[in-house]
């Protein structure tokens, strides 16, 4: 298993151990806004840009579907497939919001998942920068800059390997 | 099996036991389950954690016994300082009970497979 690449170092630890303990074939770590934090199992950074615009789409409309019927926002989404299954939730750190997706099969659960997540979770609580990174602080971009420039973190730019 | 509620709330009352669940063997998780007998230390509640690890550990149980060549496992038993974990699976689910040290495990034993069988 390859160790996760990440744009910000401090979620490097979390992250591996969620990858070994829950037993995760792949995740991507990423803001709300799309931008990737950290990422496992992937080499392309074009499979991670899918997977962080549909991240954050399928947030953005569970979110408010949760708040229409629920009248709150949902917390995660389990889709099961026939061989694989995607785990999808919300974590925070302080005030930043995360956006966590992972795949698992068979070697893994449902249960199992969560609570590593939930570990995953205090984790980030308590490892937060005091300071948020300057990437965090900067005006926000449009969406497609965002993603490109949080790829190029995690996969290097492109064309310059 | 019985209706999960009445397989929990017998074996709950199997003295020794303190907490009994039925949890879903593919996804880890509960159920149905009994409340905790007796004190937790001041700390969370162990029952979900408990039921996805032990389900888990279930599965990998089962295919050792399968590798080597043994069929399925009857009844697992995880020995701890502090007491027992017992797990049986029964199709979809298991059974686990979570089971202090001196417990007549002979008793949780006979149960648990009972159960399992819906008798």
């Amino acid at each position: 298993m390859k160790d996760p690449t990440v744009a910000e170092a401090w979620v490097a630890t979390p992250l591996r151990r969620l990858m070994e303990d829950a037993r995760l074939i792949s995740g991507v770590l990423l803001y709300p806004s799309g931008r990737a934090v950290g990422q496992f199992g992937f080499s392309n950074a074009a499979d991670v840009m899918s997977i962080c615009a549909l991240t954050s789409a399928i947030n953005a409309s569970s979110r408010e579907l949760g708040r229409q019927l629920d009248g709150k926002p949902f917390q995660e989404l389990h889709h099961a497939g026939a061989e694989r299954q995607v785990f999808m939730a919300r974590a925070s750190a302080g005030a930043q919001e995360f956006l966590f997706v992972g795949v698992f099969d068979r070697e893994s659960s449902l249960g199992v998942v969560e609570i590593y997540f939930a570990e995953f979770q205090k984790a980030l609580e308590k490892l937060r920068p005091e300071q948020p990174s300057a990437a965090k602080i900067s005006p926000p971009r449009d969406f497609e800059g965002e993603l490109n420039r949080s790829l190029d973190a995690l996969f290097g730019p492109i064309g310059k390997k | 099996m019985k209706a999960v509620g009445q397989v929990v709330a017998k074996l709950s009352h199997v003295p020794g036991v303190v907490a009994a669940m039925v949890v879903g063997a593919n996804d880890g998780l509960i159920v149905e389950t009994s409340a905790m007998m007796g004190a937790t230390d001041g700390v969370g509640d162990p029952r979900k954690h408990t039921a996805a690890l032990a389900a888990y550990l279930y599965s990998k149980v089962t295919r050792a016994s399968q590798a080597a060549r043994l069929g399925n496992p009857a009844f697992m038993r995880l020995e701890a300082e502090k007491g027992h974990i017992c797990v049986v699976g029964a199709r979809d689910v298991v059974l686990v009970a979570i089971v202090s040290p001196d417990a007549n495990l002979g008793r949780v034993r006979l149960d648990m497979m009972t159960a399992a069988r819906g008798e």
